[in-house]
């Protein structure tokens, strides 16, 4: 009801947006359902985003990983979006008017593998078939460097891995139909497998960079930027508080996350796995700018991009201060 | 009794067009389709490259993924050999078993009346539709694709083998008898090579089904090298370019198959009498 609902209050905003050039009506808000996108759940839950946008109405919507949200980015349907560094970074190669403008989240990525699958270490996923969120999204390329310290290669490249696309939330179903053997997912699916009785085998440290890695940034649209300097800056001040109360009442943070994720994908997590999930993940309105450099070299290992793009064309931090 | 009919000289159907005038009109058409996309997307720029890129930004992601020679490079080569490997396999499969349902069905009239309205329903559902169910079956692999590969190019060659069967000339059935085929001689004797042009007509029908549903399945089932899993890296990395460069490849090979086979059941028609071309 409700979706319905934002949906043709938006199309009117879209109307009324085209009709009249100056003033924004709506603001498109990208998200995802993981741990990871916190702040924006809470910021949503609060209703601080909306509050923050004053009149300007808030349209948010969430994905599944960054690749359908690029999509939608690159067809000019978002305005603002909580997004990995992978797609972020793939995105802004291709040309697309993106400004990274700030950290939302770091590590809280862990790699899984299921109960029964017999794998215990890395170097166990040889000739296994391991689930991330999308091709070339965050937790993929994640997974692709961490094969190629063990060792190993996907079998794209000639290797035994076999690394598969699986919604965050539908491993654990994936899991059950021994579809998959192992999956590197953001949390707190990592969590909520872990108390399905799967075995964790890489925490959020091991995955990479002793866990100083970025997993969620927050981008805009460079244009739409550009025209709503004001919106962007309140924006950014409702995100660094949503940020804020994460770290400082985390307990009653996970029942709105909890709240969120419910209503997102249908599951109602225990708040004991989401408090294990959220040990996991830190989060920060700052961004690592050599971990994300870093990254970038890494999109090219996975063989997504052939040069590391220059960054700091296109992150512009400092507004959230 | 055998005096022959005096032979008389086809009349060509249109004025014999000749084939290097035929080639460069598809010459020009193609140069200006090119054109056009170098007009629209790098001359005039009515579209970010991130929507609809530039043909020599395809050109590059072809290059690359043909005879690129980095460490990450040659990945459409790869995704060819595999995806033809896995077609073929499900192909000659579907052929064979095509062949065997369909001399079933022409031999017994129950089978053709029960599983031949079947398959022709079947047959009307999109191949896309059975890759879930497969992955159920087969797990999230190449199995499934395989199964929906054969499904749908099997069902063709036995409805069009059944079918040819059946529109055989009694003459020819009479004239074996007569001449002493029975049983399994006088099917692969005199009925199947009778049958053969619209069995050919099936198997190309049956190519085209098997490529789609290959590309398909391909889609939904990646992590093995294949051109529906380089579709799907070029769709989630934002690259618009090997998307094109992917689609061009599939429409190419597609084609390419699609006019051997077409070459080779004109050949057949023509000696079977059944065509007049020069």
């Amino acid at each position: 009801m409700t979706r319905i609902h934002i949906r043709s209050l938006s199309a009117l905003a879209l109307l009324l947006g085209v009709a009249s050039a100056q003033g924004t009506t709506t603001v498109r808000l990208g998200y995802f359902p993981n741990l990871t996108h916190a702040p924006a759940l809470i910021g949503l839950e609060r209703g601080t985003f909306q509050r923050a946008l004053g009149k300007v109405k808030l349209d948010a919507r969430s994905f599944v990983s960054g690749t359908t949200l690029t999509e939608a980015f690159a067809a000019g349907q978002i305005d603002l979006a909580y997004i990995g560094p992978g797609p972020a970074i793939n995105a802004a190669t291709r040309g697309m008017p993106l400004q990274i403008i700030a950290g939302a989240s770091e590590a809280g990525a862990v790699l899984m593998a299921r109960g029964d699958s017999g794998i215990r270490t890395h170097a166990d996923l040889a000739g296994k078939r391991v689930a991330v969120p999308s091709l070339g999204n965050t937790q993929d390329i994640s997974l692709r460097h961490l094969l190629k310290e063990e060792g190993l290669r996907p079998q794209t490249d000639g290797g035994t891995v076999t690394i598969t696309p699986v919604a965050p939330a539908d491993i654990a179903a994936a899991f059950a139909g021994k579809r998959v053997d192992a999956a590197l997912v953001p949390e707190p699916w990592g969590a909520l497998l872990q108390a399905h009785g799967h075995r964790l085998i890489g925490s959020e440290k091991t995955v990479w960079r002793g866990g100083r890695y970025p997993t969620t940034l927050v981008i805009v649209n460079t244009r739409f930027a550009q025209a709503n300097p004001a919106l962007v800056a309140n924006f950014l001040k409702a995100h660094a508080d949503a940020v804020a109360y994460l770290n400082k009442n985390p307990a009653a943070a996970r029942t709105l996350i909890n709240a969120q994720l419910d209503k997102l994908t249908g599951q109602k997590i225990d708040l004991r796995v989401l408090q294990r999930a959220m040990t996991r993940t830190r989060f920060t309105t700052a961004l690592d700018l050599d971990a994300l450099t870093e990254y970038a070299a890494l999109n090219v290992e996975a063989g997504y991009a052939r040069s590391v793009p220059d960054l700091r064309s296109f992150v512009r931090l400092g507004t959230t201060r | 009794m055998s005096v022959p009919a005096p032979r008389t000289d086809p009349v060509p159907v249109s004025p014999r067009a000749p084939r290097w005038r035929v080639l460069s009109w598809q010459l020009l058409g193609l140069l200006l389709l090119l054109g056009v996309w170098h007009l629209v997307t790098a001359v005039l720029k009515l579209y970010p490259p991130y929507v609809f890129p530039s043909p020599a930004q395809v050109w590059t992601e072809i290059s690359y993924g043909l005879w690129g020679t980095g460490p990450q490079d040659g990945k459409l080569l790869s995704a060819i050999v595999g995806s033809l490997r896995r077609v073929l396999t499900g192909y000659a499969i579907a052929v064979a078993l095509g062949v065997l349902v369909g001399l079933l069905m022409g031999a017994w009239r129950p089978l053709r009346a029960t599983l031949g309205a079947y398959l022709t329903g079947i047959q009307s559902v999109p191949s896309i539709a059975f890759v879930p169910f497969a992955i159920l079956f087969f797990g999230l692999n190449e199995r499934a694709v395989l199964f929906v590969v054969i499904l749908e190019g099997f069902i063709p060659v036995a409805l069009a083998v059944s079918g040819a069967l059946l529109n055989v000339p009694p003459a020819l059935r009479v004239a074996g008898r007569t001449l002493g085929a029975r049983g399994l001689s006088l099917t692969t004797g005199v009925l199947l090579p009778a049958a053969l042009p619209n069995v050919l007509t099936g198997l190309r029908t049956a190519w085209s089904f098997a490529w789609r549903a290959l590309v398909g399945g391909e889609l939904l089932i990646s992590g093995v090298a294949s051109i529906g899993e380089q579709l799907e890296v070029g769709r989630a990395t934002a690259n618009v370019a090997l998307v094109l460069a992917s689609i061009l490849i599939i429409g190419l090979i597609g084609g390419v198959f699609d006019a051997g086979l077409r070459a080779l059941e004109g050949r057949v028609r023509r000696d079977y009498g059944l065509e007049v071309t020069p």
